[in-house]
């Protein structure tokens, strides 16, 4: 075996999407626009157009169907997973570089770096989801997170209404890189612990190293804790109780751009690595009940925790924060129904679609917060008073998005939502009562969803006049809302791909 | 063939689409054409059958309903896991009567919004799309979709009620919306158990109506080492949902608040066809699908609707605002639907022709309340925006100012209180005549409210309207025209019915049919 050009094709969309980080930084360079002058658009309209260059390449990988999977001597993997999350990257980048636009130009003045970081983080998000060996995905998840850590502080003005919002957004970066050096600390700590008991850092390898492994044997203990040490290191991307501590401080403090990126990107990848650290890695079939019952108690926590606490705040985007954690907590019930079933491709599929979903209905959520903050600068829950006489149009697709995060039917967030749950009450045991503690959660969030949605419609507007809404900012809400209607109709093809996506996982696993 | 339920289904959407792009000044007539087109398209529903030869078995049953629409939506089996969603619309007589009811009262309800000038467009597109999420539930022949449908109607009406509603609109609102979801994640538990149990013992997974209501789930499930029969935890799983549409006791608080503060209209479709969903969902749902859960829970189910039935009139005794009163009374008539039902499934060994009255008469009710409470509230509502105020006892003498009013409100009144010859009557009697022979206590506490229903309802018409004028308005004109056509319509609904109720009862049997044939092939318990 050596290496060919089959392995650089596998790769081709990393590599595309790297090249255009890339040019974006070296255009910025040249134009010299420090962020604000003509050329703004033109980086902008670069980064959205060259994304089509990876998308062109993930498109010819999927209809490749007898290509290898693996490459690089089983480091990577591109197969139909990876794919699937390759596009929701892809997709997530466009969202984000349309709903960010006008934000930079007001905010945070410095595109090019904005979006030369964005594009790296999501070559490191790619990797994390087609990754198959421990180090390459550790490095993975660095090369995802720096450019987070960067983007949270990069607001340099104060959002009007928050006259603190800059020395904030510092704040805001400088607790994230040491919480997240910490969450990087412990997840490598779970991969050595893994390396110790398999001797390996290959997933296929650990996979079939664990397929001999009893379960009572002198190891068990140590896989035990690299299990909990991994899952606790994801547990920090993906923002599930009790890793959830910095979401709230950080999405309120980044820049709402990064915000929507952390809230998106960052939870995807998480839940990328996660799965296919444990399904593709064999801890699915190896993982002792300690764990599924630690998996189980964090997304009933996550759960509850977020919707509860998202009603009081007074914040949107702390409000967005704990409604992310909360929409971790149902993933996570479909993830525990992997305990009864290692090859449960329902609910890895179930799991998939509901991402893909959350993904496109909260790109649309921020694209509406940024909309706002650019037209009023203000952040608040109480600055979307009476926003439907102010802006029609905004107030509708934003409405929208949070009854379709809020899981009111028919939106797709319902469908992907009941989707998840039935997949999971089909595994029996103990999830049909996670279930019904979800769907009782669904009810608590309709406080703060249909909330914001209450004050949008019907409190009185601070202010009688027309908002100016930004033309960017709005088509990201538009895509998202076409999104969102697309899903709902287009469910079942979605579903069927994202049962191919999660059958290439189960391919290294015994039995 | 012209898909006639989607387009009644998604119709008022488009209305309430061209409302946002239409010109300001014609949202009124916009809403009204679109409603209207809907309405008269429904009667096709009706009179469709009837042409097309097969006479009135020819509306079907829920097993082979009248007018069935299908495309697959989500057929998603890998693994242990068969998920099959279909876009499954269908219409057989139980639908097709409250379809056209909805889409009656939805057309009267905005002709009889005429006068709201705050926030026109708004509103007139939040009850189209209401109109779409309450035709769904009654057409959804898919139980996914029912669910679907079922949450629909729950933001425009949180939003109809938080906007134009009265003093206490906010508190009212949310309460509304606080109980409504809460019963619906009951069941969507229901359903998703309901589904599996059926799919892991047939092994067949579908959730349409037709494999639904011809398979029935067996054995027991056990909770906490508690174990209880499949199908009772079903129906009640269920049937918390709808009891709290319904409403029944003690799950009722939320419909005196949301009535009293919603807008005239609004509160004409709450009591018009949302309650209805709760009793159509109680009826096609769970007694369809739960037979011999529904079954052990007659017992249960009869005690309570008698307490709704004596608690809502004896509530509705001592109310000084007129619009709760009749909320109240809501609650009280509703009590007889769930009387009916309950003697329909009765575990007695009754005749299965009793049976069959008490359903029919439970169904006619539903209709029947729905046209008599839809005028009770158009009335108060016509003497709200005259006088701005609603207690009884303020008012005094208005015949001497209002004749046609008047005239038309006792009407209502007679209907509401059991007049024979109006809708109201039929109703109650079939019900009586049905349920005696299963729980004959429960029939005579039933009965025996009719005087206080009387009572309730005279004693307001005496306070408000006859006895010498209250001279502080001396200055109230009558109704004027557009005030009284919906007036005048929904008390032709009532009279025809009253005197010539065969067309409902043909209109129902075949489905109703097959429900008591269901429970004629139940074991009858021995208890």
């Amino acid at each position: 075996m050596q290496l060919g050009l089959t392995d650089v094709w596998l790769l081709s969309p990393e590599i595309a999407l790297t090249g255009l980080a890339v040019l974006v930084m070296v255009l910025d360079f040249f134009m010299r626009s420090g962020g604000t002058g003509p050329n703004r658009g033109t980086l902008a309209v670069v980064a959205i157009v060259g994304m089509l260059i990876p998308a062109g390449f993930t498109t010819w990988l999927a209809f490749s169907p007898n290509r290898p999977t693996t490459g690089f001597y089983g480091m990577l993997t591109s197969d139909n997973y990876a794919l699937f999350f390759q596009y929701l990257f892809l997709g997530i980048g466009l969202g984000v570089i349309l709903a960010s636009y006008d934000f930079i130009r007001l905010y945070i003045k410095a595109s090019g770096e904005f979006y030369a970081l964005l594009l790296f983080s999501l070559v490191g998000a790619m990797f994390m989801a087609s990754s198959t060996e421990l180090i390459t995905i550790y490095i993975a998840l660095e090369l995802t997170s720096f450019p987070l850590y960067v983007m949270a502080g990069m607001l340099r003005n104060n959002i009007p209404n928050n006259p603190d919002s800059s020395k904030r957004s510092s704040e805001a970066a400088i607790k994230y890189v040491l919480l997240g050096a910490m969450s990087s600390a412990i997840l490598l700590y779970g991969m050595a612990l893994l390396y110790g008991v398999t001797g390996t850092t290959d997933l296929k390898s650990i996979a079939s190293a664990l397929q001999t492994f009893t379960s009572g044997g002198p190891n068990a203990l140590v896989l035990l804790l690299a299990d909990v040490f991994i899952f606790a290191g994801f547990g920090f991307k993906i923002s599930a109780v009790p890793f959830h501590m910095w979401a709230p401080d950080i999405y309120e403090g980044a820049p709402s751009p990064g915000t929507l990126f952390f809230s998106v990107a960052s939870k995807a990848a998480g839940f990328a690595a996660l799965i296919r650290v444990f399904i593709a890695g064999g801890l699915v079939q190896t993982s002792s009940f300690y764990v599924w019952g630690l998996i189980a108690i964090a997304a009933l926590f996550s759960m509850t925790l977020g919707n509860i606490v998202a009603i009081v705040q007074s914040d949107i985007k702390r409000m967005m924060a704990y409604s992310s954690i909360a929409q971790a907590g149902y993933i996570l019930v479909g993830f525990a129904a992997l305990a009864f079933q290692p090859k449960n491709n329902s609910a890895t599929s179930a799991i998939l679609v509901f991402i893909a979903v959350y993904v496109v209905t909260n790109i649309g959520a921020f694209a509406g917060i940024i909309a706002l903050a650019n037209a009023t600068g203000g952040e608040r829950v109480r600055d979307f008073d009476g926003l439907f006489r102010r802006s029609p149009a905004l107030a509708l697709g934003m409405s929208l998005c949070l009854l379709s995060l809020a899981g009111i039917p028919p939106l797709a967030g319902a469908v992907s939502k009941v989707v998840l749950f039935i997949a999971a009450w089909n595994q029996g045991g103990f999830l049909p009562w996670l279930v019904i503690a979800g769907l009782l959660n669904s009810v608590i969030s309709i406080a703060y969803y249909v909330g914001i949605v209450y004050r949008i419609f019907v409190a009185t507007p601070p202010r009688d006049d027309r908002l100016p809404i930004s033309r960017a900012a709005s088509t990201a809400l538009v895509l998202s809302v076409i999104g969102i209607i697309a899903l709902t109709i287009f469910i079942g093809p979605l579903l069927n791909a994202g049962g191919m996506g999660a059958q290439s996982l189960f391919s290294y696993l015994g039995k | 063939m012209f898909p006639l339920l989607t387009t009644l289904v998604f119709l008022p959407t488009i209305g309430a689409l061209v409302l946002m792009v239409g010109p300001k000044g014609a949202s009124r007539w916009i809403a009204a054409i679109f409603s209207g087109v809907t309405f008269v398209l429904s009667l096709w529903l009706y009179i469709g059958p009837l042409v097309g030869g097969s006479g009135t078995a020819g509306f079907g049953s829920i097993m082979h309903p009248a007018w069935s629409e299908s495309i697959p939506w989500v057929h998603f089996a890998i693994g242990t896991l068969q998920l099959n969603i279909d876009y499954h619309l269908g219409a057989d007589g139980l639908s097709i009567f409250m379809l056209i009811l909805n889409a009656l009262l939805s057309f009267l309800a905005i002709i009889g919004s005429w006068h709201v000038s705050n926030r026109t467009r708004e509103y007139m597109a939040l009850l189209l799309i209401l109109e779409t999420g309450v035709m769904g539930v009654f057409c959804a022949f898919d139980l996914y979709l029912f669910w679907l449908f079922w949450e629909v109607e729950l933001i425009p009406m949180f939003l109809l009620i938080a906007i134009w509603g009265g003093q206490r609109r906010e508190y009212a609102a949310w309460k509304f919306v606080i109980y409504t979801i809460f019963g619906s994640a009951f069941m969507l538990a229901g359903i998703i158990l309901l589904y599996f149990s059926l799919g892991a013992q047939n092994g067949a997974y579908s959730a349409s109506f037709s494999y639904l209501a011809s398979h029935q789930v067996a054995g027991t499930y056990s909770i906490f080492g508690i174990s209880i029969a499949s199908q009772l935890l079903l129906f009640l799983l269920l049937y918390l949902g709808f009891a709290i549409k319904l409403p029944m006791i003690p799950f009722h608080t939320w419909l005196p608040d949301a009535h009293t503060e919603a807008p005239t209209a609004v509160s004409v479709l709450l009591a018009g066809v949302l309650l209805k969903m709760g009793a159509y969902g109680l009826i096609r749902i769970c007694v369809d699908f739960a037979p011999q859960g529904a079954r052990d829970f007659a017992l249960p189910l009869a005690v309570l609707g008698a307490i709704n039935i004596i608690y809502g009139a004896g509530c509705s005794l001592v109310q000084r605002d007129m619009k709760k009163l009749i909320a109240y009374s809501s609650v009280s008539h509703m009590g007889y639907v769930i009387l009916g039902v309950a003697a329909a499934i009765g575990p007695g060994a009754t005749n299965p022709a009793f049976r069959e009255a008490a359903l029919t008469g439970a169904a006619i009710q539903m209709f029947s309340h729905g046209a008599v409470t839809g005028m009770l509230f158009f009335c108060v509502g016509v003497l709200y925006e005259k006088a701005h105020l609603r207690e009884i006892n303020a008012f005094g003498g208005l015949m001497a100012r209002m004749p046609r009013l008047t005239w038309i409100y006792t009407f209502a009144i007679m209907a509401s209180l059991g007049l024979p010859g109006l809708s109201g009557f039929v109703a109650e009697y079939l019900v009586y005549t049905g349920s005696f022979a299963n729980f004959p206590a429960q029939t005579i506490i039933a009965a025996v409210t009719m005087i206080l229903t009387a009572g309730y309802l005279l004693w307001m018409l005496k306070r408000a309207f006859y006895g010498p004028l209250n001279p502080r308005w001396a200055h109230l004109n009558d109704a004027n025209l557009l005030e009284m056509a919906p007036l005048v319509m929904l008390g032709v609904v009532v009279l025809f019915v009253g005197v010539y109720p065969g067309f409902l009862v043909d209109l129902l049997r075949p489905s109703l049919h097959q429900i008591i044939q269901t429970m004629g092939s139940l074991p009858v318990a021995g208890r």
